[in-house]
């Protein structure tokens, strides 16, 4: 990695002494070259790939195990996969917990487990005994009955001390609304779910989601390839498992005509306020770089319009930001801010206008170029941390992208035009049909949202439709 | 190596000879005084190509007067409006044009801003700072509509958000008296009564070159580097000295018990605070070891008991907050179920008593170290990190920039009984606030 400032332009200005000309900024060194190193891969015989980023700036290693399993459809049993998840942080059937957690905190070492998968963090010396507790909590869990019951029972405490935590339920009731409360997309688990949960079903689950099948295994930081291979090899190798399919999901439509959906929050004091619509853009897809320049103009930062109208003009909101996503099932497109209750219908307002005006014209050239800086700049700010490459390593093994997608990322952004973000702004981000979400206090903004001329749905905060909450569509 | 010199206005710049690859952890440093009293503090580390460039001022809400809280806060968003030579709304556009990151964030004791940029954009980095600090545009536009926002801010942060407000009821009660009894959030009412002359007025006083330190990390060349901060930092006037607040705690002598409702939680919590001294106390690390012993990991003391075994509790922590002329150490504990917030006070007072009573096992000891040792690994990871805590030690431990790679040292010349005598010190049931948390409201 080489990076530099040139002699002659640092001289120049500083022999000038005071007469620095502070009004304008300064001109930067050239673009510092950018070298991402590969990592080291290799395969277990069970299947399982190994990646090594060896990084020895810091005496700490981590070790992350990811099984790609996709999203699962969990039904009347919604919260299964993620009790299945918290299960495995309850000891093994080598270690109870309490011998389990004594021995990680012992060399102050971070093991996490959830339903797709578990990580181990530690310095260096502690590292192998860190690794090995990993590898024991996710092929070897007890899944006590009292450890279940416990558990059970605190997530159901758990959901009810999110009940009136406006930003908890906004983000659950837009998935829900978004993609239908049945999908695996959509559903959340409830009091009710949790508690037809038995012990059974924790143990189905870990058979068919913790395997070594479409496992990805990382090693980050002061650790030689060797090393990781031994380890892998010594604690992972032997592991056998079901196989998993990756899920393919069904489309979910967007409403034919937009419509507003409030969800009352009546201790609110502000509302969350989602605008979105879902996309279908699957990884590599070419439209996604001028789509990730569209999106940063929208509503990348403080930068953006949705900032600088919301927050900078306005003074609606803390923050607007807007969302985008590739991924091998559905995804979404959302605007959002969270805004003081009596300016939820000024707010709408203006994110829908900003939103059509990237539809309908062009960007300038001025906010392409500085779109294309800011990514240009984040990639190399990316190389700060070691497992910036792991992340794009792995991204490219589970979504089959070509070798050299990372290598190539900043020549695919700046090739992106004006044209390409208009075509594809109309394209992912809906205006006629899509989704006005609003989780806030009904009775302050029911009567301001009505105005707006869309229809207006009214849930509860289980993102079930209101009995008796016709639709009002105003003339 | 730990160069410390100074530059005069007649004296040559220094070549510094910088030394090679750092040993592992040990964080190496330039650092001198411009003219105007800027302090400046500058890391190279060439591993990647970023550097970070962040000034910190020593301001926070401790130095507000009690009729205009929420100041120093309300400038962190102010400084964002532009300079005489940088235009309204363009200041973050800049930085990210530019391909860099930056934001900020304040305290009870100071205020740190900071950018990011790829290494070749330094310049840009010192330019935007020095513009802020030497000219920046304070008029009623931006009050006005930063007015606004911080309102947004609060509602998002505070008045939305469940249990929220337990850090301003115990506060309140802690520091009674004190400029710690206010939250850097503060209130909106003050906002909306402070004139624009005020507002200007807490700038000169404050954001002045002798009250701040220019703190910069990553991919630099240090001769150039202290070049360029002389051109852009020396014109800065110096301002008037500050002095900072003496903060006086009224000692708590009889348990304060107090009760407060939250209209955005179901489940209640019991809250415990204890008034402590401030961060550069050597108790105040025995402190953090204590509240480690009970509640860093699943294995600690009070995780284990109230949340394993006796399934009690769906949350319980301990916490040492450390602040430059004071501190608090907390615990709370969010009841699994239908426990009575009585039942959970009485377990994590046992919890205290013991520790007390008894040393805690050499094998406990040796946790907390290796947990000291973890943390002090991970807290200096990134450039903009280490700038951080560059210019936190210098500002809060007497101007010892060089504390960042003796912190670790100081916490393990710590004994077992430094920690039993400081829970027999400062954790007295007399001694402490105990807030009921109930939901209502």
């Amino acid at each position: 990695m080489v990076a530099f400032l040139p002699e002659a332009v640092v001289a120049q200005r500083v022999k000038a002494g005071n007469a620095i000309d502070r009004t304008r900024p300064p001109k930067p060194g050239p673009a510092p070259v950018i070298e991402i190193g590969d990592p080291v891969i290799y395969t277990l015989q069970n299947g399982i790939k190994v990646l090594v980023v060896e990084n020895h700036k810091a005496p700490k290693i981590t070790a992350t195990y990811f099984i790609d399993r996709g999203p699962v459809l969990e039904g009347e049993k919604a919260g299964v996969t993620a009790l299945m998840g918290s299960m495995l942080s309850e000891g093994t059937t080598k270690h109870s917990k309490d011998e389990f957690y004594a021995a990680a905190d012992q060399i102050s070492s971070e093991i996490s487990f959830s339903e797709t998968g578990g990580s181990a963090v530690a310095i260096s010396r502690f590292f192998d005994q860190s690794f090995a507790l990993l590898a024991e909590g996710l092929q070897q869990p007890s899944f006590l009955e009292a450890a279940f019951a416990k558990l059970k029972s605190q997530m159901i405490t758990g959901l009810k001390s999110n009940e009136k935590n406006v930003k908890v339920v906004a983000d659950l009731v837009q998935q829900a609304i978004l993609y239908g409360k049945n999908t695996a997309m959509g559903e959340f688990p409830t009091a009710q779910s949790l508690g037809g949960l038995n012990l059974n079903d924790v143990n189905e689950m870990y058979r068919q989601g913790i395997t070594p099948s479409r496992g990805y295994l990382t090693f980050v930081g002061d650790i030689t390839p060797e090393k990781a291979k031994e380890l892998a090899e010594k604690y992972f190798a032997e592991w056998k498992g079901v196989s998993i399919t990756y899920p393919v999901i069904p489309p979910v439509d967007n409403p034919s005509a937009t419509e507003i959906d409030l969800v009352d929050m009546p201790n609110a004091v502000q509302s969350e306020i989602a605008v979105a619509n879902l996309i279908s853009l699957k990884p590599g897809n070419p439209d996604y770089f001028p789509l990730l320049i569209a999106n940063n103009i929208l509503g990348g930062g403080a930068e953006a319009r949705l900032f600088k109208n919301l927050r900078e003009k306005h003074g609606f909101t803390y923050g607007a930001y807007s969302e985008i996503g590739a991924g091998r099932n559905q995804t979404s497109f959302k605007a959002r801010a969270g805004v003081r209750n009596e300016k939820t219908d000024s707010a709408v307002t203006e994110i829908l206008r900003e939103i059509q005006l990237m539809r309908t014209e062009k960007i300038s050239d001025e906010e392409l170029k500085n779109a294309k800086a800011l990514y240009n700049g984040n990639f190399a700010l990316g190389t700060e941390n070691p497992g910036t490459i792991a992340r794009y390593t792995t991204d490219i093994l589970i979504n089959n992208l070509s070798k050299d997608y990372y290598c190539t990322y900043l020549q695919k952004v700046n090739a992106v035009t004006a044209d390409d973000v208009l075509r594809v702004s109309g394209k992912y981000f809906n205006y006629n049909n899509m989704r006005i979400i609003v989780t806030g206090r009904a009775e302050d903004v029911l009567s301001g949202l009505r105005k707006l001329g869309y229809a207006v749905k009214q849930f509860d905060r289980f993102a079930d439709p209101l009995p008796g909450s016709a639709s009002v569509v105003k003339e | 190596m730990n160069v410390k010199f100074f530059i005069g206005g007649s004296m040559a710049v220094f070549l510094l000879g910088f030394m090679g690859k750092a040993i592992a952890q040990k964080i190496e440093f330039n650092e001198y005084d411009l003219d105007n009293g800027l302090h400046v503090i500058l890391h190279r580390d060439n591993s990647a190509p970023v550097v970070a460039v962040s000034v910190m001022y020593h301001v926070g809400s401790k130095n507000e007067d009690p009729a205009r809280t929420g100041f120093a806060h309300f400038f962190e968003h102010l400084l964002f409006e532009g300079s005489d030579n940088i235009r309204r709304g363009e200041f973050m556009k800049l930085v990210s044009a530019n391909g860099g990151q930056n934001n900020a964030n304040t305290t009870f004791d100071r205020t740190y801003y900071y950018e990011v940029f790829p290494s070749n954009q330094l310049e840009l980095g010192l330019w935007l700072e020095s513009e802020r600090m030497l000219h920046p545009v304070i008029n009623e536009t931006g009050v006005s509509i930063q007015r606004e926002v911080v309102k947004e801010e609060k509602r998002q942060r505070v008045d939305n958000q469940p249990y929220a407000r337990i850090i301003n009821n115990v506060f309140s009660g802690v520091f009674a008296g004190t400029p710690y009894r206010w939250q850097p959030i503060g209130s909106m009412d003050h906002l909306n009564q402070a004139k624009l002359d005020e507002f200007t007025g807490f700038f000169k006083k404050f954001y002045v070159p002798n009250n701040a330190v220019l703190s910069i990390s990553g991919d630099i060349d240090i001769e150039k580097t202290i070049a360029l901060v002389k051109a852009y930092f020396g014109e800065i006037p110096k301002g008037a000295t500050v002095s900072q607040q003496v903060v006086n705690v009224t000692p708590i002598t009889n348990t304060i018990i107090d009760t407060a409702y939250d209209a955005n939680i179901q489940l209640p919590a019991i809250v415990g605070a204890y008034q402590t001294p401030g961060m550069t106390s050597k108790d105040a690390r025995a402190l953090e070891l204590l509240a480690g012993v009970l509640s860093n990991g699943a294995s600690s003391r009070l995780n284990k008991k109230m949340i394993d075994e006796k399934k009690e509790a769906l949350k319980v922590e301990a916490l040492s907050l450390s602040l430059e002329s004071a501190g608090a150490f907390i615990f709370y504990a969010i009841p699994n179920g239908y426990i009575s917030l009585n039942t959970l006070l009485e377990d994590i007072s046992s919890e205290i008593k013991e520790l007390q009573e008894h040393l805690i096992s050499e094998k406990d000891f040796e946790k907390l170290m290796n947990q000291a040792e973890n943390k002090y690994v991970a807290a200096n990871a990134r450039n903009n990190d280490v700038a951080e805590n560059l210019a936190s030690a210098y500002t809060f431990f007497n101007r010892q920039t060089n504390h960042v790679n003796t912190a670790l040292e100081e916490i393990r010349a710590m004994t077992r009984e430094d920690i039993r005598n400081a829970a027999r010190k400062y954790l007295n049931d007399h001694q402490r606030l105990v807030l009921y948390y109930l939901p209502g409201r």
